[in-house]
Order: C-alpha cells, then structure tokens, then sequence
C-alpha cells in the first residue's frame, strides 16, 4: 500500500509556500535532477518518497525502483530533500547547469519519529512537527485504509494514545462512537472534540430525533465520511495545543484532509470489499425446564432468533490525477451493511470531487465537494423498554413462546413487546442527506507572505421516520394504538476562516513567523416532527392516524473568533511560539462574552538526527487555555422564558422551571504539557511521552434553584475538574531486511480524573442512574446501595434466609443503633456509598505489522480498556422478578438441596443493591487481524499495473475479559449530544450497560486493483 | 492582482452574518408574556394545566402510600417501595408532589401579577375571573401539600429561599385565599369571556371555591364555616360535577401516570372491603381476579381513568354532603346529619344524573350515635373519595396511620405520615437543608399519632 499523504501532503505545501525563484523558471535557463533513492538498512529502493528541490514548486515522487527525475529545474546550486514517513529526511545540494542532468542520490536512515511531517491543526500554519510545542497526532490513509473499519473513529481505535474511542453500540453502519481526548472535561458539551475536515467544521451529532433508546445512540454523523477518501487525521488533544480554536476546544480538535489526487495521468483503483458479521457469543438465560412451583415448563431462548450472521459490502472507485496547475481527486462510494440484530440495516452512497487549480501564479483555489447520503433501518434499544428489542429480550421471561399464531404476535406479560413482532413489523428507517463542501483560496502576494480563505458548508437534511403498530406494546398508553412518526432536522454549519502568515528574519540565526486569523461560524439546526396516535389498521405514515401532535424547533449558535500568533525560530533548534485568541459565542452573556485564549510553548531539539543509541532529542512545553460552550440543546440558556403549556385545546404559558442565567460564561480550560521525542538505535525506535495536566473552571451545569419556588434549576457555573495523566507511544523496527520487515507500535495513557469542586451538591448526573459527581471522586463514579458487611471480618450480612442486606433500607438494617449491632462496627453507617469507578486506570495497544517478501502483509493490533468498572444493568433486567431469565435466577428455581441453590427472594434482593451489578469491565480486544497479499504476476500485471491487493482481515475477533455482559465496551449513554427529549446526560455518564447492542465479529475481504 | 477588489466582497460577506445577538425563536421572553393581555391569558391556561399535574401526582403518591393503590410497573423501583410505606428521600415519587405545587402556585402567582400590573386593560369581570382562578387554584396546591408534609412554605413568590411554616400557620393562608376567591366574584361576577374562553369547560369556578371553602374549614375544624360552605355547592344541574378535560392529544395526567406500563392500580382490597351491594367500584374499577402488582398485589383494572382523554373531576359533590354531615354531627344536629350521609348512602344510578360514584346502598336505620356517625362518614369518605388523595389525611387525622406494611401484606388505612422534604429544595434553600428542617420521624408500629409538626 502506498503512503501517498506525503506526496500529496508536501506537494501542497510546497505549492502553498513562497516560491522565491520562480523568476528563474521564466527565464529558460533550465536542466533535470535525476537519482534513486534506497534504504540504508537493506539496500532496497524506496517507492513513494517525496523529492523536492528548495525554493521551487518543483518535485517528484520515486517510482517502484526507488527512481526519481525532475525536469525544469532553474540553474544554479539547489538543495535537493528526500522525505517519506518513517525515515529521517535527506539533504543533497547539487549544481543544475543549463539543459544537463545532475543527480542526487539518498541512502535514508530508518527513523521511527516523524518530527519532518508536517501539520496544521493547532497552529494556524502548515509547521513542521518538530517546531510545536505540544504534542499532535496523526494518521495517515495507510493506517485508515488498513483498519478495514466503517467509519474513520473506527478506524482511529487503538491508535491514538490519550484518546478513548469507544463504539457505544455494534450497530450497523458504524454504531455509536465517542472519542474522549485526555479524559472528561465538560459536563455540557459531551465528550466530542471539535471536527474539521478540510477547513470545514463538521457535524457529529448522535442525537436521535425518534426514540431508538433515550439516550443510547445508534449512530454518530462522522458515520457520513467514507473512510476510503480519508488522506490524513491529526489530533491535538487539549487547551494547550487547542488554544487558537478558543471557547469550542476544550475537548481537543479532530481535523481531518480528505485526498488531493496526485500528479500524473489518471489513475483508476477499485476497492471491493465484502464482509460477515456475527454475533461474538450469545447471553446465557434460564432454561430451566421447571417454574418456580416446580411444575415443568418450556422456555425458548430467543437469541437465536433475533441475533443473524449479516453481510455487508463496500465498493470504492476513484480516479486521480493532475498536472502542476491542476489536481483532482474524484470518489464514489457505496456501503451497505446488515446488523446481526435482525431487521437493522445501514447503507452509504456518496461522491466526492476534490479539485486544485493554480488560479494564477500567486494565487491557488482549492474546492471540495462530498454529498452522501447515508439511510438507515434501525430499531430501539437501550432504554427503550416499550418496544425496544433488547429490552424485551432482557425482561421478557423465558417462557413466553413469541411465535405468533394466526398472525397474532403475542405479547410478554409484563413489559415491552414481543421481539419476533418488532422485527417482522416496527420499523425506525432514518435518511440523511448530507453535503460538505470547502473553497479555500490561497494568495501569497510576496514570497514571505501567505494569505488563506476557506468557506465551508456542511448541509445535513436528517429525516426520522418511525412506525410501531398498533397493539404492538403492553399498556393503554397512546402507544399500544400504534404511532406513526416524521422528524425532519436540517442542520447547516458555515464556517469561514481566515489566516495571514507572514516569515522574516530579523537577525541572525533568528526567524519569526507572524500568524494572524479570524473565524466565524454559524450553526443552525431546525427541527420540525409530526406524530400520529390511533393508526388505521393499513399504513405506516403519520397521515394513518387519528390523535396528531406536532412541534418545531430552532436554534442558531455562532462564534466568533480573532487570534495572534508570534513564531520564533532559533538556529532551527529552538522553537517558541505565543499566541491568543479572543472569541465570543452567541450563547453567552454579551457582558461576558469575548474572552481570551492565551497559549505559550517551546521546543527545543536537544540532538537533531544524528546516528547513535540515542539519535535524536527533542523536548517541549506548552501552556494554553480553551473553552468549551453548550451545545444545540442548551443553546439559548442565558434567557429567562415562558415554556408552552397548552391545555384542554387552548395555548397555556408557564414558567420554563430552568431559569434563564443572564450572566452566562463558557467553561474555562487551563492546560500545561511537557514531553520529548526520542530517536533510539539508530532511529529503529522512536518514543514519545507527554505529560499534561489540565484543570477546568467555571464547568456549566444545572445548580439546583429552590423548588418550592416553582423553579428547579439553572445553568451555571457549578465547579473544578482536572485531569491529569501521561502518554506513551512507542514505535519500533524489529526488523528490517529486504524480505522481511517487523513493526511494532505501542500507545500507553493514563489519566487521572478529579472532581476538585462543586458549588453545589454531590449530583446525580446520569438521569435515573446511580452515579454521581462527586468532590474528590472521579467524575461519575457510581453511587449507591450496597450489601452490607460485617465491619470487623469483612463477610457479608445475610438475613435468616440467607439474602443480602441492602444498605438503605431499613427493612434490611433497622435503625441506625441496630444498623451498628448487626454490623459489629460503623462500616455500615451511609446508606449509599461510591461503589465503583468507570474511568479506566490506563488504555493500552500494541501494533505489530510484518511484511513478508515483500507481498504478503500480516497485522495485528490488540487494544486495551484496563480497570473500569461496568455497572451491569443487563443482567440486572434479566434478574427482576418480571423476567427472571438469568442463569442466576434459575438458581433459585433448583430444589432445596442442591449446592447451587439460592434462597426464594436472593434476586429480589439484589434488585435493590446496585454495587452487586458492578464488574469490572478490562477488555483487550483483537481489534485488528489482516493479512494483504500483492498478486502481482505478469499475466495479472497486464491488466492492471499494480497488480491485485488482496486482504482478509477481522475486526473484533477476539476479546479477553471477566465481564460476563454481551461487550465490555458497549454503553447505554452514547456522545450524549442530547436527542429529542434529551433526558440528562452529561459526558461523565460512562459504564451502564443495560440493553445495548451487542458488538459484532466483523470477517472481511477485499481486492484493490488499480491502472 | 487586485486585492481589494476581491476581499472586501469576502470581508462584507464576513462581517454581515456576525451579529452575536441571538432571539431565542421557540420560547417567549418574560417581558413578552407579562406585559401583554393575551400573555396573562396564557398564563391561566397554563395555571390551569400545571393545576392539573400537581393534582393528579400528589392523588397517586397519596393513593400509594395509603391503601389505595399499588404498583403494575416493571421497572421502578421507587413506586413499589412507596406502596409498601417506603418513601426514601430523594426519590422523584418524594419530590414530585411538592415540586408539581409549587409549580402551580408559581404560576398563580405570575397570574396575580400580571392580571394587577395590567389592572387597566382587561375589563372588570375578566380580571374578577383570572384572580378567583389564580386564588383557588393556588389555595389547592397549598392544601395539597400540607396534606403531603409536615411543614411548609407559603410565602414563595420573588423569594430566594422560602422558609417552612407548620400547618397551623400554612391552613389559614389557604383558607384566606379561598377566602380571596370567593368575595372577588362576589364583588365582581366573571366576565362571560373568561368563563367561556379562558376557564377549562367543564368547570364552574364557584361550586369549586365553595368545595374547596368547605374542604379547608372542616380540616381547620371550623364546622360553621364548613357548613355554610357545603351548602353553597350544587348538588345537581350542570354545575355540580367541575371536570378538567383532555382532548387528545393530551392526556389527563392522572391516567398517564397510571395507565402506562410504570403505573399503578386500585388494590382488589378497596374493592372487597365494601359492603356486597354497595355499588361504587364500578364506578373506579374493572373487577379482576388475576392482576397482580410488581410485588405481588393484588389489583383491580382501572375503570375510570382506563382511557388517557378521561375527564378529571375536581372534586366529587358528594363530598360536599360528607363534609356538611361531619359539621352537623360535630354539632350534635345528629339527625341531619344522618340524613346528609344517607342521601350519599342513598345515591344511585339516575339519582342526580351527574357521572360520580353512586353506592345505591339502602339508608341507615335507626339513629346513629355521635360517634358511629362519625365511624361511618369515615367509610362512605373512604369509598366515595377514592383516588382524590384525601384518604390519607382522612387516615392522618382518625390516627389511622399504621406503618409501613411489607408485600406480601396488605396495608389497612395509612402507612405513613408524611413525604420526606422535597430535595429539590433541600439542595438550594439554606430554610431546607437535612439540619435546618430534618424529615419527620415516622411511625414503626399503631397505633400512631402523627403530630401536625
């Protein structure tokens, strides 16, 4: 596979920067480099290396013989540099004479850092890694490419040290994903950091606009970028490096460049791949032939059929190509996919035109285009208890033969629906038309001075449309006679940028580079539904009811944003750079509103590359603040308002319980980092450790207001969080000979969460869950009963049954004086008490990559969650009295005598204490498994010039854990961006399983030809 | 290369769209609801739902705590601990009754106010109504919630941290607010418009101020008062039964809370406990001899509010005739008050023609004592009131409250004297923390007494 990002990406910035001798070109007076390039370690040619001659626009990229030529070349001494990633960068001057041919051969040196490469997120300007002060991420299309993932936040799984990816359901078309960047910074804004993809500030909502669950989330709205035109992500994870992207950045910044074609005649490839789903392992449940009176009894276990292998297929055709005025990329796209929950489907078909043209000799346009349209069949899970799947496969007991007869699909006897019936007729299909395009226009009027443009669009039409029929749930609710349901939510974000950078060198060995920029974006989202109750019997729109409801909803964000920025650049060895920004945001206080972003850091390369056991140093700090402000939901939170509470047909107002806050101010992140990068052995390891602490203030959450005022909260600043922690990234060449090259790259992260204050009470955050936001607790701790111990050898009290004591109820304990008696000692005291974390204690992951004369492709990555704690609410729905499905509930079926045994009312028991659900929830995953081999005989060479790439690869395969749950990394609380009737979430709300979608095992194959 | 011809279009485009002064387009601002004649109106319809909602949460908690009512639900925990006396503070069912009132009386509130700062605009029998209204719907939520807690705030209006007076002091504000009520549509009869267009349909103010009146003196002890009262209240004719009523697609919400698969049901045993003839549980109930509750329970399916458009009754006008029959047997006029109670006894299908309980049980025979009088107006107010909430303080009030009883058992009377203080409010209001007004202590065993503070 071909990393052409490099190409592209220094090609582009080549163009873009100053050319000093173009003047020359005019003249005429002309000649070629030519030469090849190889690997010092084993002597093979290097395809694919980035050549470019210094001061020039001029370039070329090496072939498969490692050869490169340059015509045009103006004469003179040029200096001639070699990069590609993963070897440190060559440098040969040679002298171009008129019309002859010089050449410049490199030998390049291994290097497992990637100080050369360049990036742009967090500091205005394209910057070589080496000049930033913090640290940046980045991937590029190979390692997107071979993930073999339907989404990019998939794809970014495992990779990225301090950054948690978690896929919150197994979903068709990518499931829910969040991305925590250095642990939980906002209770607000989510988790999400900001997204950019080319330019453009992107969508990621996950909110749902029918009820698939409350909180849960299906899906993230990254889902709508096909991963295959990804051409590099990077990643700042905090304040520090984030600071120019001021009051949205608090949780880090994800930017994303899509491809820009490379030069050469059109280049076609076709990527086929098709895939196989599966269910991971099924849930046992009670199959115990006997009821509780000991009679017999048959019982079904239902997963079979609800759960199915499903297949999916992606088909990506592109075409590229381009001269020195002119590049484009071109891609079309088509995914579909089944979910292994029966009846769930997710299909993608999008283009996307990416063109550049020199507009004139200063001046280069740059314009992309993506539409999608991305249309979905889901069905409810999570909490959706009335006709979700998942609960009603969780509380429906064993013995209810759902098959239906006579057409008649019966219902469970308690709760929910009949599962076998939402499959064959509930239906929730979503549509969501998307387009994101980008024009940037790039002017440099002098060699030393860059000016940029970029306006951005990103338009989604998202229609929701849901179908339960009538009869199909319990109950007498509007629900049971049927609903039929349209929402429609256009969301359109327009960003404009804007930047100036200007390079001088005042003195010496001393350069500067003056930054300055604006930013403005608009987001607004219109939401209009229409629900209908009472269905006909034939029908599935909402024009089929009989009792209508209607709503509609608006709101518009903007931002906006100036910022300075002052480089300064010592000997090339010593870095530093000072910056603010200063932005204000339509959702606060006009007198609070424009706040400063400072940010300082420095770098300084200790040792640049250089051979020897330690061939390379570079170490930096960094300070900077960021903000974070409230998302859609909370948008307009700074107004005191009247809610609509119409009644008995007429239009009512009260007043809204959330009290507008007048004074409103965004959170406020203060971020300081060090860290160094280290080549070693000769630059076959590469490692990169970062320190960082952060602390926010002013975090924005409801305080609670005096009920009996008829009001019960309002928006305000509530408290301090911190977090603290390092990472790690390791990256090592095991092996390196001309048949067999071994790769290994291990992240390590660790944070540190920590409630430093709260102005207010300890709070519950997750709405109806026990967790809680505690001083001197991890954010979102879990809180609650627990079984009571005796206080002096630590075993548990059971009562005369043998049933736990459940610590607040007073039945169990007595009153505080017997509480003390029974316990031997005040262990027992709190009623409730923090009984688990779900905050990991470190993420981890290890990538190996082999290849193998030098066709075959072997990689496995393995990726870690280590020490969180799950609360497994699951097996606490199958364990009520209702469903009594669980293999522990069949325990208490078993006739006295038996060892195994449970007493009559064990499970009612626990029902109550919620610390027996929680387990701990370490996982390492088999993330990734491929094995790629090049075909590239002469009889199929023939046909297609590259030969064929075929790969077979899992994802998921594997998962090593003690939590006895469908997944260990599905959660009910999804980005909680907050849906439609958005129940309280914040992004603290981690570790509740209950009712998810169980994760699949992924099979794939694939074939890539190219000509 | 022409640079500003480019960018001062791009500039223009910039600048043009950066205005950071946003209206909110889906709620009015204070100023618009308060300052404008419609928005006052509004704000009654709103009072009026919100009365809705604190009404039906505090029947249902008080149903659950007494022996009315017990859990169907699945999931919530916290309902069927409360059928079995249990009620930790903190739970939404604790708060939920006191928060639901507060509401109400905020929003009369806003309703007094704006119908006195725009005095001038609305004509004299328009503001008359509006004022009524807001008095008794506010004096009802007060009542409400001293009959849920043990102390509580009156005084909450434009204030940050309200403090918590005892009943003695709390009943006679809502008593003047009834009070209120009833001499400004005295003074000032309602205006066609509001009673056409702005009152729910189905009510009728004056009958409601009077129940309410009556209600209040007869918990006060004053039994002049509450006889006088009883008298004003229509037993027949259009008036006599006021209904709050939901056309779809909103919901009554007593039936939401109870008709959903987190709901609750009438006991089998309310049933069962009458006599064999007496027929008021048709008028409640579907008989069942099979549902049975979360914990086991065993129930009877709603009739009355099986269907979610179900019209709330205010009151049922038979408690008019209860209440009269308490005073006059306070008063020792024994044999009018046996009258008064056999004429609810008494009332049967075609009676009054009103859609409220009809016992069609036979009239006393022989005179009754002071005290079985008093026995059996307890009896017909526990079948004739049922769901309306008043048990438990009818349960209170006889020393009838008996502690928490554990499924499988079935309770009898009340199992506990009050709700834990609201947190909510505990939370924001220093007048309320766990040290400043600690919950009540709540009797383990009877008999109890559950003093009034």
């Amino acid at each position: 596979m071909i990393p052409r990002f490099v190409i592209s990406r220094i090609l582009g910035l080549a163009l873009a920067l100053p050319a000093l001798s173009t003047d020359a070109v005019a003249q005429g007076a002309v000649g070629t480099i030519q030469g090849r390039v190889t690997d010092a370690g084993s002597g093979r040619p290097l395809p694919d290396v980035t050549i470019l001659v210094a001061d020039t626009r001029l370039g070329a990229i090496t072939n498969a013989q490692g050869e490169y030529s340059i015509p045009q070349v103006p004469i003179g001494s040029r200096t001639v540099t070699a990069r590609r990633l993963g070897f440190q960068p060559g440098t040969r001057t040679v002298v171009v004479a008129p019309a002859g041919t010089v050449r410049a051969e490199f030998a390049l040196e291994v290097s497992a850092l990637n100080l050369s490469e360049v990036v742009v997120t967090g500091s205005a300007a394209p910057t070589e890694k080496r000049k930033v002060g913090t640290s940046v991420a980045s991937l590029d299309s190979t390692i997107i490419g071979r993930a073999q993932a339907v989404t990019v936040d998939q794809a970014l799984q495992g990779k990225v040290p301090g950054a948690q990816i978690t896929q919150n359901s197994g979903g068709p078309g990518g499931g829910g994903i969040s991305v925590r960047l250095r642990g939980t910074n906002s209770f607000i804004s989510g988790s999400d950091p900001l997204y950019i993809v080319d330019g453009v500030i992107i969508d990621n909502g996950s909110g749902q606009l029918a009820d698939l669950g409350g909180r849960s989330n299906p899906q993230n709205r990254l889902a709508d970028l096909n991963p295959a035109d990804i051409d590099r992500v990077e990643i700042i994870r905090g304040a520090a490096a984030a600071a120019l992207y001021g009051s949205r950045a608090n949780n880090g910044v994800v930017q994303i460049f899509t491809k820009r074609g490379n030069i050469g005649k059109p280049r076609f490839s076709l990527n086929v791949r098709g895939t196989s789903n599966e269910l991971r392992e099924q849930q046992p449940f009670n199959l115990y032939p006997f009821d509780a009176a000991g009679l017999p009894i048959q019982r079904f276990n239902y997963q079979d059929d609800i759960f199915q292998r499903a297949f999916g297929s992606d088909v990506n055709l592109t075409v590229e190509g381009g001269n020195d005025q002119t590049r484009y990329y071109i891609s079309g796209n088509s995914a579909m996919e089944d979910g292994i929950l029966r009846s769930t489907s997710s299909r993608r078909a999008g283009g996307r035109v990416n063109l550049q043209q020199q507009l004139s000799s200063k001046l280069i346009g740059n314009v992309t285009a993506n539409f999608v349209n991305t249309a979905n069949e889901f069905q409810a899970f999570g909490e959706q208890n009335d006709y979700g799947i998942m609960g009603s496969l969780f509380f429906a007991p064993t013995n209810v033969d759902f098959r239906p007869v006579n057409g008649i699909y019966p219902l469970p006897p308690s709760l929910g629906t009949n599962p076998l019936l939402a499959i064959d007729r509930i239906r929730n299909p979503q549509n969501i038309d998307r387009f994101i395009g980008s024009t940037k226009l790039t002017f440099t009027p002098f060699s030393n001075l860059l000016l940029d443009y970029t306006l951005g669009i990103d338009n989604t039409g998202f229609e929701q449309r849901q179908f339960v029929p009538r009869n199909a749930v319990l109950g007498t609710a509007p629900l049971s006679t049927g609903r039929a349901q349209s929402v429609y939510q256009g969301t359109r974000v327009i960003n404009q940028d804007g930047i100036a950078a200007y390079t001088w060198k005042p003195v010496g060995p001393f350069q500067m580079r003056t930054t300055g920029g604006f930013n403005f974006t608009s987001q607004k989202v219109k939401i209009t539904n229409a629900v209908a109750n009472g269905l006909a019997p034939v029908g599935e729109l909402v024009s089929a009811g009989s009792v209508f409801a209607a709503g509609q909803t608006e709101v518009e964000l903007r931002t906006l944003g100036f910022y300075g920025q002052q480089e300064l650049e010592w000997n090339d060895r010593l870095f530093l750079n000072g910056a603010v920004r200063y932005d204000a945001s339509s959702t606060f206080a006009p007198s609070e509103r424009w706040q400063a972003f400072p940010k300082l850091s420095a770098a300084f390369v200790v040792i640049p590359n250089q051979s020897g056991t330690l061939n390379n140093l570079r170490v930096r700090a960094a300070l900077g603040w960021a903000g974070s402000q409230p998302g859609v939901v909370n948008a307009y939170s700074q107004y005191v308002t009247f809610a609509q509470l119409p009644f008995a047909g007429r239009p009512g107002f009260v007043n809204d319980v959330t009290f507008g806050n007048p004074d409103l101010r965004n959170e406020r992140a203060r971020e300081w980092e060090l860290g160094a990068e280290m080549g070693l052995l000769n630059g076959r390891v590469g490692a990169e450790v970062t320190y960082y602490d952060r602390l926010v203030s002013d975090l924005l959450f409801f305080r609670p207001l005096a009920t009996s005022t008829g009001f019960s909260r309002q928006f305000f600043p509530i408290g301090t969080m911190s977090n603290k922690g390092f990472e790690v990234m390791l990256r090592t060449t095991n092996v390196d000979r001309p048949n067999l090259q071994w790769a290994s790259t291990f992240t390590y992260a660790r944070n540190r969460n920590l409630v430093e204050s709260l102005a207010i009470q300890d709070f519950q955050s997750a709405g109806g869950y026990p967790n809680r936001i505690r001083t001197g607790e991890p954010a979102g701790v879990f809180y609650g009963s627990y079984a009571a111990r005796n206080c002096v050898t630590g075993a548990l009290l059971v009562d005369s049954l043998g049933r736990y004591r459940r610590s607040n109820q007073t039945v169990d304990l007595g009153t505080a004086a017997q509480r003390r008696a029974i316990s031997g000692g005040t262990c027992n005291d709190s009623l409730n008490a923090v009984i688990g974390d779900p905050n990991p204690d470190f993420l981890a992951s290890m990538l190996n990559e082999l290849t193998i004369f030098k066709k075959l492709r072997v990689r496995a990555l393995f990726d870690g969650v280590f020490g969180n704690d799950i609360m497994n609410l699951s097996t606490r729905a199958q364990n009520a009295g209702i469903a009594s499905n669980s293999k522990e509930f069949e325990r208490e079926l078993l006739p006295y005598g038996d060892p195994r045994k449970l007493p009559p009312g064990f499970n009612a028991r626990t029902q109550g204490i919620f610390q027996y659900w929680i387990e701990d929830g370490t996982f390492i995953k088999l993330r990734e498994l491929s094995a790629s081999y090049t075909l590239d005989w002469a009889p199929v060479k023939r046909f297609f010039r590259d030969g064929v790439d075929l790969t077979l690869s899992g994802r998921n395969l594997v998962v090593w854990t003690d939590y006895s749950g469908f997944d260990p990394e599905i959660n009910l609380f999804g980005t909680n961006s907050g849906g439609v009737g958005s129940a309280q979430t914040t992004a603290a709300d981690r570790g509740f399983d209950f009712g998810g979608y169980p994760i699949p095992r992924v099979w794939s194959i694939s074939a890539r030809i190219s000509y | 290369m022409n640079i500003t011809r480019y960018s001062r279009p791009l500039a223009l485009v910039a600048l043009a769209a950066c205005s950071l002064d946003l209206q909110n387009p889906n709620n009015p601002t204070v100023d618009q609801v308060t300052t404008s004649v419609d928005g006052v109106i509004a704000l009654a319809t709103g009072l009026q739902g919100r009365f809705a909602t604190s009404y039906g949460s505090f029947a249902y908690t008080a149903g659950l705590v007494t022996d009315e009512f017990a859990a169907t639900s699945a999931a919530l925990i916290s309902i069927s601990d409360a059928e079995q006396g249990a009620v930790p503070s903190g739970t939404g069912i604790a708060d939920a009754v006191f928060n639901s009132v507060y509401r109400t009386v905020r929003t009369a509130d806003d309703l007094l106010t704006g119908a006195n700062a725009l005095a001038s605009q609305f004509d004299a029998g328009t503001r008359s109504g509006l004022r009524a209204l807001a008095f008794t719907l506010k004096a009802e939520a007060l009542g409400e919630a001293l009959m849920a807690y043990q102390r509580v705030p009156v005084e909450t209006f434009g204030v940050v941290a309200p403090t918590y007076v005892p009943r003695a002091q709390a009943l006679p504000v809502v008593r003047s607010l009834l009070d209120s009520a009833a001499a400004v549509i005295a003074a000032t009869p309602p205006s066609t418009f509001f009673t056409a267009s702005i009152l729910t349909p189905g009510v009728n103010l004056p009958n409601v101020i009077q129940m309410y009146r009556a209600r209040y003196a007869r918990m006060a002890g004053d039994d002049a008062t509450a006889l006088a009262a009883a008298n004003l209240v229509a037993r027949s004719g259009t008036g006599a039964l006021s209904v709050l009523t939901f056309p779809a697609p909103t919901v009554n919400p007593y039936a939401n809370v109870t008709g959903g698969p987190n709901g609750i049901a009438p006991r089998r045993q309310w049933r069962l406990s009458m006599l064999p003839q007496d027929q008021r549980f048709a008028y409640f109930v579907t008989p069942s001899t099979t549902l049975s509750g979360r914990v086991g329970a065993q129930l009877d399916s709603w009739n009355r509010y099986a269907n979610a458009q179900a019209p709330l009754p205010l009151y049922f006008p038979d408690e008019a005739l209860l209440i009269k029959a308490e005073a006059l047997a306070n008063q020792n006029q024994l044999s009018a008050a046996q009258a008064a109670l056999d004429s609810v006894r008494t009332d049967c299908t075609g009676g009054r023609g009103l859609d409220d309980p009809k016992a069609c049980l036979p009239a006393l025979s022989g005179a009754l004592t002071q005290a079985q009088l008093r026995d059996e107006i307890y009896v017909q107010r526990r079948y004739e009131l049922f769901g309306t909430g008043l048990r438990w303080e009818d349960t209170r009030r006889r020393n009838a409250i008996r502690g928490p009883v554990a499924a499988p058992g079935v309770p009898a009377d009340g199992q506990r004297c009050w709700l834990p203080y609201a947190v909510g409010d505990r939370n924001a209001n220093p007048n309320a923390t766990f040290a400043a007004l600690p919950d009540p202590a709540e009797p383990g065993s009877f008999p109890a007494s559950c003093p009034a503070q």
